[in-house]
């Protein structure tokens, strides 16, 4: 579905990444964890085109349009209502107005949105408008999904609440995954595999995982596998590894999490 | 009864009136000079004359159509050359000193020239209310399209949008929304324009009055003057925000 072999990107002078190589294969979650500012959301751009690498290669299984990309920030359009925000791509595909509005609201159902296609972005909480981007990502239907921190800033038990939603979907309709996430847990109860990118500058992949809890998942429940506690120490242990030796590189590991 | 009293607006009458009260008294009393501080009676007297005659009426439309002439033609040449500076670098390195320039003096001193140049008529004064609501809509719109969010650029590339797209729905929605906030202050600064214009030349208009009561030592008719482009300026105000909060309601 997706594979990355020998990726560097600079900054102008800065090198940001370097070598780095991971592989999505059809219908599989796949994470990539590191530290904030290490490169990850860099290497979702890079692999959408928003941002030229300066070596390496990334090879697509399917087509451009087939991808979907879901932003750290919820970026609708604020002018526009949530069901004209959903519709925006499909319209973009060719799709009548009228059948586009009705399938995004359809999508907004569900997403447990039903009824809030005419509001504006602004009249939504934090974690509706996030409904409505992946509403909006989904509609599309991407087989490959890329997300960038897509549940950062919400609350606990609405992004519980979300990611399961999420997973489900993604369960059912064998989307392949490709989550850039600083939450080992999340990363954990969500995927088939994880990656662990390096500190920066010159970020590289520092550890594959493969998770082995059986699908389909709850997010919770799946904390509960005895494999899950050996496996999150492990990849923390290897994480402060990294860490050792670099004084004052220590506040970059704050955004991480792990559950104690 | 006592809820009225809770109100700003009736807290706020309630001050005016006192003070057009003690005004009055004063006059009466003898302690302002008439001939610098005419009471509220006098100024309502010269007010009334002012629209009981009908003089005011072409004097009001002059104005009117200075004002909104260089507001209109202001707004669109404004968001043409601020556009046409964001889209492209050679018309930004050359427009950009110029309005640079114009920002930083104040603009109303090219008003005799622009008598110079177009007559005492009409046309002068649409130029200078012209000159400094362009101006301002240019830079709103210049610096407005150059920080459009990068994250609503970025979003509707990735759901396959392309340049016209990004025109329809990002540019143009962003453009409205910055202008229409500034849609106000353009209105003042079109009317400053023509009552300046008509101030230094004319032989029409709010500004010829006011001028011409100068030159007569009649404050009483100068104060009705100010108080009648208030109220007319209140009212645009009034109609511009009307027609920013319809067209923005996604703001809120």
């Amino acid at each position: 579905m997706l594979r990355v072999t020998d990726l560097a990107l600079s900054y102008g002078a800065t090198p940001v990444l370097e070598g780095v190589g991971m592989e999505v294969e059809d219908g599989e979650f796949v994470s990539l964890v590191g530290p904030s500012g290490s490169g990850k959301s860099t290497i979702l751009r890079a692999i959408i085109g928003l941002q030229a690498p300066s070596a390496g290669k990334v090879e697509l299984g399917v087509a451009k349009d087939k991808i979907g990309f879901l932003f750290q920030d919820d970026a609708l359009l604020p002018w526009r209502r949530a069901a004209e925000n959903v519709a925006l791509g499909l319209r973009l595909r060719g799709m009548a107005k009228a059948d586009a509005l009705a399938r995004a609201e359809e999508w907004l159902g569900r997403l447990g949105l039903h009824g809030f296609g005419a509001r504006y972005p602004r009249e939504l909480s934090g974690g509706q408008r996030k409904r409505v981007a992946l509403a909006q990502v989904l509609a599309l239907e991407p087989q490959l999904l890329l997300m960038d921190e897509p549940f950062s800033a919400l609350d606990a038990i609405t992004r519980a609440r979300l990611s399961q939603d999420l997973l489900k979907l993604v369960e059912d309709h064998r989307l392949s995954v490709l989550l850039v996430t600083h939450d080992l847990e999340e990363a954990l109860a969500l995927s088939d595999n994880v990656y662990l990118l390096s500190r920066g500058p010159k970020a590289r992949i520092a550890g594959q995982y493969p998770v082995p809890i059986p699908r389909p998942r709850d997010i919770i429940k799946a904390r509960t596998h005895p494999e899950f506690g050996p496996l999150l120490e492990r990849i923390w242990q290897n994480l402060s590894r990294e860490v050792v030796g670099e004084p004052g590189k220590d506040e970059q590991w704050a955004g991480f999490s792990i559950g104690l | 009864m006592g809820r009225i009293f809770d109100r700003p607006l009736t807290r706020q009458l309630i001050g005016l009136a006192v003070l057009l009260i003690v005004w009055q008294a004063a006059a009466n009393a003898g302690w302002l000079n008439p001939l610098y501080m005419p009471s509220p009676v006098k100024i309502g007297a010269a007010l009334y004359a002012l629209f009981a005659g009908g003089t005011i009426w072409p004097h009001l439309a002059a104005t009117f159509a200075a004002a909104l002439g260089g507001l209109a033609i202001g707004v669109i040449v404004g968001v043409i050359l601020g556009a046409a500076a964001a889209i492209l670098p050679v018309i930004a390195e050359l427009l950009e000193p110029v309005m640079i320039l114009l920002n930083a003096v104040p603009r109303v001193v090219l008003a005799p020239l622009f008598v110079i140049w177009l007559g005492i008529g009409l046309a002068s004064k649409v130029a200078l209310s012209f000159l400094l609501v362009a101006v301002l809509i240019f830079f709103t719109v210049y610096t407005g399209i150059r920080q459009v969010d990068r994250k609503l650029v970025e979003r509707v590339i990735t759901l396959g949008g392309g340049r016209g797209t990004l025109l329809r729905e990002v540019y143009m929605p962003s453009v409205t929304a910055w202008v229409l906030g500034n849609l106000k202050v353009a209105v003042g600064f079109a009317f400053t324009g023509a009552v300046v214009g008509e101030f230094v030349a004319a032989t029409k208009g709010l500004g010829y009055l006011l001028s011409f009561a100068q030159s007569t030592y009649n404050a009483a008719l100068m104060l009705a003057l100010v108080l009648v482009i208030m109220v007319f300026v209140l009212l645009i105000f009034i109609a511009s925000e009307w027609l920013e909060k319809r067209l923005t309601r996604w703001r809120g």
